[in-house]
């Protein structure tokens, strides 16, 4: 079911074949783990087996002892990282932070931190070889969870670490805390001394991995001119090419990072653990090295997202939320970086509140760096305010999406950074939810219970790039510097041809390295669609005003008669005067040669994205088991470009999301081990955990993209902690404010084990 | 006059203010001008003549790391807010 508001279109919002699914499907596709190079050899990474602790030496002398090792590599090799934050693609990152979780240098700060590196001609070797080095270390005490890395007694992870304030600093004692930011507005005394209700509570959430399917990889070749080749699996090839020239010391111009097809990256592809590495050791052995992860690598060393802690207030009078105070703190991992700012920013977006405080604080502790994971930040700030709107909306005895409509934010509501919102659709998936089959069905039966939330996600905008050149039979080649995580390909190849007045199967999208195209950010900030699809329509332009130009030529009158529609240029004044795309593509050698268009944009007007969820659980009383009985997520996509690939983002956001509620967390041993870092004992949902999805598409045009666009694939992971906690409370009684509700959990709440 | 709504932790530079009217046709006026009445704004905010790596600006709602020479246009409406990434 969707709610339209848009003009109608020829391709967008038609379901056609994926123009990569052939090659999938058919094993044909090229991942990391697929580059096999002439004289290619494979590295291994030797990773600290303490949390915390100082690296006094590092012997290698026994591991190239080791016959078939061609090269072995510490944090000596590399050169010296500078001390400067960079905005390296998508966010500001820490030179030296980004090269010490590369490769540690003096200290390291989590199990499984990347110690030293070993290139064999076998990986067996390289494995055996990097056992073989000999590391002392003076092991130190870790600190693991959130509240205890902020006691000013913690064991520090940065001596040298204060808290930073906005540009300047707190108490200027060293800290675990590296940042705190806070949002302010109104009168939070005011209101709370004024309202009907007034709830305080405490929520936590655990790290957690995003899960992809294929792990971190990376082939990289140092060729004898002094440049670099990166094969490898990222969201961002241009982020890769700048952040290894950062750790390296090199200009971009002399790396060429080649974008693989992607097993799945959900935020987690955009950072680099194994590039520079596997540069250096072919730079050492003189051959290409690769260098794949282990599933355990995968889930030890890189970034998941951040555990959390968050304290809320908020004070009811009559149907308005008043007042919301709030603290957030959420581990950073290793270094700084957690996406605590966006969780601020976010949690009270859906709604307009007009006195609020919220402090967040972004901790370090002995876990591995954070990194980006889907909406980042968003998922855990909600969990916690939509549970407080859903309990104050139960105590009022309101209907709990009717308290949520009562407080939507509309265009021209602020959010708690201050940002006026343009035309949004938070209303409507709210009302869409309302109407919606589901929360109009009765829900009967013991045990069972039905919970709803809602989310917000900014969506990015950021910088693009696209070529679209004219074949002679009248196709397109358009060629785009984005990874295809989620369905680009066929989303931009189809505003393409809704632009040209084409049939999709006319546009042959191609993912192109960093030599081939000029520069691209990351795929993340559910931005490709929108901001590469904002390129994509100025090429598009290009393309038809050429085209007009060419058939000028070739009818023999005035341009200015010309105009160009339904995939041909006609005459205004001779019905008869008309040529195809095709036919002047055709002829491009005797108009004046290749016909080409291209867009580069720093894309402006990025529409924000909302969703609602409407969920059905049953919890055994026994075992403590959450049956989804029942899912649907409504969401204002904008416009939908491909309707099935939008379904999917959403079932697949779901899908994340009732893991991160139900089952999945980082377990951690007091030394600091990861305790469950295989899919064996890290629980994942699967297909027999889950119902089918169902799916409102809402529409509210963004007015800042000539198709409508806004971002889809990140705010359907917000909603589903809370929607599935709030249905967990309706059905047993309890409220559960610590993730995840596992059944251990659930049962020692309902039988007062706990 | 552009109006600079002041982030929580910069309104102590500003006697508690939460709200400046300046006059300026670019955001690093702004920024100047919001110094002059708040000294110190300017360089929590900016550093080697760009904003700081970590922060952004809403300029009537549209977030970007904008240049200092972004234009404002009459009753511009700004904002600091941290820099975000997505996934």
């Amino acid at each position: 079911m969707a709610a339209t508001e848009h003009p109608s279109y020829k391709v967008i919002g038609t379901r056609p074949v994926r123009p990569d699914g052939v090659e999938k499907v058919t094993g044909k596709a090229q991942y990391g783990a697929d580059v096999r190079l002439p004289g290619m050899i494979h590295g291994k990474i030797l990773r600290s087996p303490h949390a915390h602790a100082r690296v006094l030496s590092i012997d290698t002398s026994e591991a190239e002892k080791v016959p078939g090792v061609m090269a072995v590599v510490t944090r000596a090799d590399f050169p010296v990282a500078e001390d400067v934050v960079q905005d390296l693609g998508e966010g500001a990152v820490s030179v030296k932070e980004l090269s010490d979780n590369v490769l540690a240098s003096d200290k390291v700060l989590y199990r499984g931190h990347a110690v030293a590196a070993v290139a064999a001609t076998s990986p067996h070797i390289a494995e055996e070889a990097a056992g073989r080095i000999r590391v002392e270390y003076a092991v130190l005490p870790p600190v693991l969870a959130v509240r205890d890395a902020m006691r000013e007694d913690a064991p520090l992870l940065d001596e040298q670490r204060v808290t930073k304030e906005m540009g300047g600093q707190g108490s200027g004692r060293p800290s675990n805390v590296a940042s705190h930011l806070r949002f302010a507005g109104g009168d939070v005394e005011a209101a709370f001394a004024a309202a009907d209700e007034v709830v305080e509570r405490e929520f936590t959430t655990k790290m957690v991995h995003q899960g992809y399917i294929e792990p971190q990889n990376s082939t990289a070749s140092w060729n004898a001119d002094g440049t670099l080749t990166i094969w490898t699996s990222t969201q961002g090839a241009f982020v890769v090419r700048s952040q290894v020239a950062e750790v390296l010391r090199l200009p971009v111009s002399q790396i060429r990072v080649i974008p693989m097809e992607i097993g799945g990256g959900f935020g987690g592809k955009i950072p680099i653990y194994l590039d520079p590495v596997a540069a250096l050791l072919s730079k050492k052995s003189g051959r290409p090295v690769k260098i794949v992860m282990s599933r355990t690598d995968v889930f030890e060393a890189t970034g998941p997202t951040s555990g959390s802690y968050i304290r809320m207030k908020m004070a009811r009078k009559d149907d308005r939320i008043t007042a919301v105070q709030a603290t957030l703190a959420y581990e950073a991992g290793a270094y700084p970086g957690s996406a605590v700012g966006a969780g601020a920013m976010t949690m009270l977006s859906p709604y307009n509140i007009e006195n609020f405080v919220i402090d967040a604080y972004d901790v370090c502790v002995n876990k591995p760096k954070t990194s980006a994971y889907r909406a980042p930040g968003a998922p855990a700030a909600a969990f916690a305010t939509e549970q407080m709107i859903d309990e104050l909306a139960k105590n009022a005895k309101l209907d709990p999406l009717e308290l949520r409509l009562k407080n939507s934010a509309h265009e021209g509501t602020r959010m708690v950074n201050g940002a006026v919102f343009p035309r949004i659709g938070a209303e409507e998936t709210v009302r869409a939810a309302l109407t919606s089959p589901h929360y109009r069905s009765p829900i009967e039966g013991p045990n069972r219970g039905r919970g709803v939330a809602s989310g917000f996600w900014f969506n990015a905008g950021l910088q693009s790039s696209v070529v679209a050149s004219a074949n002679s039979d009248g196709t397109v080649n358009l060629i785009e510097g984005s990874t295809d995580i989620g369905g680009t390909r066929a989303s931009l190849a189809m505003q393409l041809a809704e632009t040209l007045g084409l049939p999709f199967e006319a546009v042959r999208p191609t993912v192109a390295d960093t030599d081939s195209i000029s520069y691209n950010d990351v795929t993340g900030g559910s931005r490709v669609t929108f901001a590469s699809g904002l390129a994509v329509y100025e090429a598009g332009q290009e393309l038809r005003k050429e085209m007009v130009r060419r058939a000028a030529k070739l009818l023999g009158v005035d341009e200015a008669e010309l105009v160009y529609e339904d995939g041909g240029v006609q005459s205004t004044r001779d019905a008869t005067k008309r040529l195809r795309f095709s036919e002047i593509a055709a002829k491009a050698g005797q108009t004046g040669g290749p016909i080409a268009g291209k867009g580069a944009v720093q894309a402006r007007g990025v529409g924000a994205a909302f969703g609602t969820h409407v969920v059905d659980v049953e919890v055994d009383p026994e075992t403590g088991k959450v049956q989804i009985l029942r899912y649907t997520a409504v969401q204002d996509v904008g416009t939908a470009v491909h309707p099935s690939y939008v379904e999917g983002q959403i079932q697949g956001g779901v899908a994340q999301g009732v893991g991160w509620a139900l089952n999945e967390e980082y377990y951690y041993d007091e030394s600091g081990r990861l305790l469950n870092a295989s899919y064996l004992d890290y629980r994942m949902p699967t297909a027999l955990d889950l119902p089918l999805i169902e799916t409102v598409l809402v529409e509210v045009p963004n007015p800042g993209h000539p198709y409508g666009v806004r971002g889809v694939g990140e705010v359907p992971i917000v909603p589903p902690l809370a929607a599935v906690a709030n249905a967990i409370a309706e059905a047993t009684g309890h409220r559960f404010r610590d993730l995840p509700i596992s059944p251990r959990r659930i049962m020692e709440e309902t039988q007062g084990l706990a | 006059m552009a109006v600079l709504h002041v982030p929580a932790l910069l309104r102590p530079l500003c006697g508690g203010s939460d709200r400046l009217e300046v006059a300026a046709r670019t955001l690093g006026e702004l920024l100047r001008a919001a110094d002059a009445r708040c000294p110190g704004i300017y360089d929590r905010v900016a550093v080697d003549g760009a904003l700081r790596p970590e922060l952004a600006v809403a300029i009537d709602g549209e977030m970007q790391s904008f240049a200092l020479h972004e234009p404002l246009g009459p009753g511009a409406d700004v904002t600091i807010v941290p820099a975000i990434g997505g996934g």
